[in-house]
């Protein structure tokens, strides 16, 4: 059926179609009669009066003509778009490099940034999984010198009672609690915590099955009670409604369960939380934290975590309530201490740390889809200006400026929709590698992934990208010059001046940005390498680690601390005495694994510092072989021994930097008396320094040397520590002596837990964990658009040569040499690369400053770094210029002269 | 005068009349005025469609996808509206010359009773 239509600008109204086709018969009918000899007035009059009234049918048919039409427009549409996608599909094939380039480059810069949109939206943007979180906020002890600090019993009871503006406000610490299920005498380790009653309120979440314990429970003798997580309730009870009511024992005591919590539910949550407070990833179970009499007037120890939720949204008001709070106890307490009360929002809390990081990682993400984005619509406008000609054909057999802008629009829909659906796989698995780099260093991390919405998003970008990039390619399109191109048959016109020189900023650009993301990933791996290369001041190869915990539930009580001693000796003794330990030894807080105590440490004689000026120092409580097993130097005196363990010895080994700090020298320090005012007692008698080690890294390898003391368990004991084995790495290596850990512990206490067994090596990496996340995905991210600018400048320059064939024939036909040829080309991918790298660097000067807070040892605008990364780019650019040189070399003077 | 003027023939004709179109499109295209003729010469002017209630039949025919129309230059070089049958407008007048045929004889067979059935 051949359907010639009007253009549709031309189209009568309907209304005026309808009064066509009824006018057509009138006159036809007339026509008839006069032709049968009636008079043509009379012909006339017969003909309207034969039809009938023609308002109202003309009426009747304006509707369903207009019907009509749209029908016919509608098919008209799906049948163009039709001959439009057939028509894409067989141009695609035809050339299939194309397609690939066009949609691999697309999915690579589409699927890199929606992996790290995926992981700022779990993150940073995703809303917590409570009531209104919004309006929770942790509370912290703030210290003049500018850091914030858990709470103690005291100022949590200060601030719970006096407050107005929370609707609740709750406590919660970290407890470890070796768990037996009914009916096993195998424990296992869970991470619990004991909280006040009213955390879940404070969070506004209901168990979903029993209940949770009420504040007559939280008092002192109250019975023990436990909420379960949803997992563990599925993992060790199967999910079984009957779990409620049921005892289970919980390090040696009875605890009756009262609640399931729903599923997710596992604040507190390490990653969200500071290191130093030595939360699990996701907590499993809770018991009531009670305070007695005792605990409400401890104002000494700090190690409460707490959270409110405020009356309103704003949390000005809920700070200077606080703030006033805690001024009036200290007013009537300890005037000149400066001590205050900081509220900071469960969500800048939970994304605090990362939060930098993860923009930046945003940055480096866009860098590439802009490389990415200018790499294919490069592409798109070299391809249709090899297509002038088919495009001109088209013109000519009628289809119009829309018809074929809209061809185009189509053709650049499907390699969109195609690369964005490989993006959202790209995607995918990417976001589990990002996850995989980091564990447990990601807050929030373990309930990422690619959702519908980053597919929502990869969907809209496929849209807006084919249509953007249509438009590109339907604007560059010469039409004024279709006609021409049939005519002059000149498929190989060098193209515009305006679009040679749009390609090559085009190009510029994209070797501009694949410098500055290659500088900053430079700068983040030579951070890195500088870190590896840190002096920890101890020797992880060959030591393995283990968290040895005694039993105990409920109050700490140090009375059991020579129970402690003890059985830690005992454990220190039998792993020394293994063949192939080198020697063992353990610490209460393990470098680089986020533990770190600080105490205030006062010199015998010196002056008495005023309260709240008492100068501190981490400490940490050592015992067996500990130093040697770290092999950290004993620069002066001697490491602690058996003397030690002597009844009212009191000793104290300190660090070089404490040494220096205090006395100016190591040799000043030994002999010298301390105070230390972490100890239990109130008024601790002075120890004495007997040595002088190296400085330690304990929270981080990019650490400055801190002052730190040691003392022995044996004088101020502890219920867990970390051991470490050094093995001689022959006869028994760190891996095999997890077996011999194991035995040793069970021989000395039955009970006691044994958690995060892993060699010293390990400790070191994971500790590096985020920088190599950022180090590992920046690094990426160079790589990729590094390797799409080469893509980018190789298209171009091969594109040029084509465009130019007739005249580099041209110039061979007269005697050019072929070794010109080549200096041309080349000449010209130099010019673009050089305008690239300049701009590259001035911009890399400017953008690497984001990265200060993220290296170590090495300045943002290192100039090695900025001299290496140029000369890479520069090398591989010229690279890229080879192939399309040594194409324009070998061209036949004859048949480029002829072709066409 | 049409059957505008005895509107009591109207019910009957609705049906019949898009049979009769659908039966006159079967020799080939045609515009409205000639669909018209042909019904009014082969009913030897007794069934006299009212010219204008053609046109509404058309479009509903078109409607319901059983013809289909085109602009066209006509017999004597003038624009108009041409339209033609569509399969299924062949299949549906199949369909209703069988049961109009049927109706017809059945009737015809009653008005030519002799005798009043047992």
């Amino acid at each position: 059926m051949t359907w010639t239509r009007l253009p549709r600008i031309f189209r009568p109204t309907a209304r005026a179609e309808v009064a066509d086709e009824l006018r057509f018969h009138v006159e036809e009918r007339a026509r008839e009669l006069v032709e049968s000899g009636m008079d043509p007035e009379r012909a006339r009059e017969q003909a309207e009066r034969r039809f009938g009234p023609v308002r109202p049918i003309e009426d009747e048919l304006v509707d369903s003509t207009r019907r009509r039409r749209e029908r016919e427009d509608r098919a008209e549409r799906l049948m163009n778009l039709r001959m439009d996608l057939r028509y894409t599909l067989r141009s695609l094939r035809k050339n299939p490099g194309f397609a690939a380039a066009a949609v691999g480059t697309l999915a690579l810069g589409v699927g890199a940034a929606l992996a790290v949109f995926t992981v700022v939206n779990g993150v940073l943007l995703r809303p917590l999984p409570y009531k209104d979180p919004e309006r929770i906020t942790m509370i912290w002890t703030w210290m003049p010198e500018g850091y914030a600090l858990p709470l103690s019993s005291g100022s949590f009871n200060l601030l719970s009672e006096a407050q107005t503006r929370f609707d609740a406000v709750a406590a919660f610490r970290a407890w470890r609690y070796g768990f037996s299920p009914p009916g096993s005498a195998e424990s296992e380790r869970v991470n619990g915590a004991r909280v006040t009653p009213a955390l879940f309120d404070v969070l506004g979440v209901r168990p979903i099955a029993g209940r949770t314990f009420t504040r007559d429970e939280a008092v002192p003798g109250g019975p023990n009670v436990v909420v379960i997580s949803h997992d563990l309730w599925q993992r060790r009870f199967g999910g079984d409604r009957s779990a409620i009511g049921r005892q289970i024992e919980l390090s040696g005591q009875s605890f009756t369960i009262t609640g399931v919590m729903p599923p997710g539910f596992t604040f507190p949550r390490g990653a969200e939380l500071p290191a130093p407070l030595q939360f699990a990833p996701r907590t499993d179970l809770w018991t009531p934290l009670v305070f007695d009499s005792d605990a409400v007037g401890d104002f000494g120890t700090d190690n409460l975590s707490a959270v409110g939720r405020l009356k309103e949204s704003d949390p000005r008001p809920a700070q200077a309530e606080a703030s006033a709070i805690m001024r009036r106890f200290l007013d009537a307490n300890a005037p000149s201490l400066k001590t205050d009360f900081k509220l900071v929002s469960l969500a800048d809390q939970a994304g605090k740390d990362i939060k930098g990081g993860l923009l930046i990682l945003l940055g480096a993400v866009v860098i590439v889809l802009l490389i990415a984005s200018a790499n294919v619509a490069s592409l798109l406008v070299a391809r249709v200006s090899q297509r002038q000609r088919e495009l001109a054909v088209r013109a000519a057999m009628g289809a119009g400026w829309g018809r074929i802008a809209r061809q185009l629009v189509t053709e650049n829909l499907v390699l969109s929709t195609l690369g964005c659906a490989l993006a959202a796989l790209i995607a995918f698995w990417m976001t589990k590698g990002m996850l995989a780099l980091v564990p447990g260093v990601l807050p929030r991390a373990d309930d990422i992934g690619v959702d519908w919405r980053v597919m929502a998003v990869a969907a809209l970008v496929a849209i807006a990208a084919g249509v953007a990039f249509g438009l590109i390619v339907a604007g560059s399109v010469r039409w004024s010059h279709l006609a021409q191109a049939l005519h002059a048959g000149d498929t190989r016109s060098a193209g515009s001046v305006r679009q040679r020189y749009g390609r090559r900023v085009l190009v510029a650009a994209e070797v501009a940005l694949s410098l500055v993301l290659l500088i900053g990933a430079a700068l983040l791996t030579r951070s890195f390498l500088e870190l590896q290369r840190v002096r920890a001041g101890f020797n992880p190869s060959d030591v393995l680690t283990a968290d040895v915990g005694m039993p105990i539930a409920g109050r700490f009580d140090p009375s059991l601390g020579p129970m402690w001693t003890q059985r830690f000796n005992d454990v220190s003794a039998r792993l020394n005495a293994e063949p192939g330990v080198v020697a063992a030894g353990a610490i209460s807080s393990l470098p680089l694994t986020g533990g770190v105590e600080y105490g205030g440490v006062h010199v015998v004689g010196d002056p008495m510092p005023q309260p709240g000026e008492m100068r501190t120092a981490q400490y940490n409580v050592v015992t067996g072989r500990y130093f040697d097993a770290m092999r950290i130097t004993v620069l002066r005196g001697r490491a602690f021994d058996s003397r030690d363990d002597a009844p009212g010895v009191r000793t104290i080994v300190v660090n070089r930097a404490f040494a220096r700090q205090r006395f100016t020298s190591e040799d000043a320090a030994v002999g010298r008396e301390v105070r230390a005012t972490f100890e239990f007692t109130p008024n601790p008698a002075p120890r004495m320094i007997v040595g002088v080690v190296d400085d330690v890294k304990q929270s981080a390898l990019g650490d400055e040397p801190t002052p730190q003391v040691y003392v022995p368990q044996s004088q101020h004991s502890y219920p867990r520590l970390a051991f470490v084995v050094r093995t001689d790495g022959a006869r028994l290596t760190p891996l095999g002596a997890v077996t011999v850990v194991r035995r040793a512990v069970r021989d000395a206490d039955r009970g006691a837990l044994i958690n995060d067994i892993r060699t010293m090596d390990d400790v070191v990496s994971q500790s590096l964990a985020k920088q190599r996340f950022s180090m590992t995905l920046i690094g990426t991210f160079a790589l990729i658009a590094v390797i799409l600018t080469i893509v980018g400048l190789y298209g171009v320059l091969s594109l040029a040569v084509r465009q130019r064939e007739r005249e580099i024939g041209v110039r061979l036909a007269l005697g050019a040499q072929p070794g010109n040829v080549v200096a041309m080309v080349v000449a010209d991918g130099a010019r673009v690369t050089a305008v690239g790298i300049l701009v590259g660097i001035g911009g890399a000067i400017a953008a690497t400053r984001v990265l200060t807070s993220l290296l170590y040892g090495v300045s943002t605008t290192d100039a090695m770094t900025f001299v290496g990364a140029a000369a890479v780019v520069a090398a591989v650019a010229l690279t890229a210029t080879y192939v399309p040189a040594r194409r324009a070399a070998g061209i036949d003077p004859r048949e480029a002269l002829t072709a066409d | 005068m049409g059957l505008m003027a005895r509107p009591s023939n109207l019910d009957l004709l609705q049906g019949t009349l898009d049979l009769l179109v659908l039966k006159t499109l079967t020799w080939g295209p045609a515009h409205g005025y000639t669909v018209a003729s042909w019904i009014q010469r082969l009913t030897d002017d007794v069934l006299q469609v009212g010219e204008g209630s053609l046109y509404p039949a058309l479009h509903r025919l078109e409607e319901r996808g059983l013809v289909e129309s085109e602009w066209r230059r006509s017999e004597n070089n003038r624009k108009a509206k041409f339209y033609q049958l569509t399969a299924a407008g062949r299949a549906q007048l199949r369909a209703e010359s069988q049961t109009w045929t049927r109706f017809a004889s059945a009737i015809g067979k009653v008005l030519q009773a002799t005798e009043q059935p047992a």
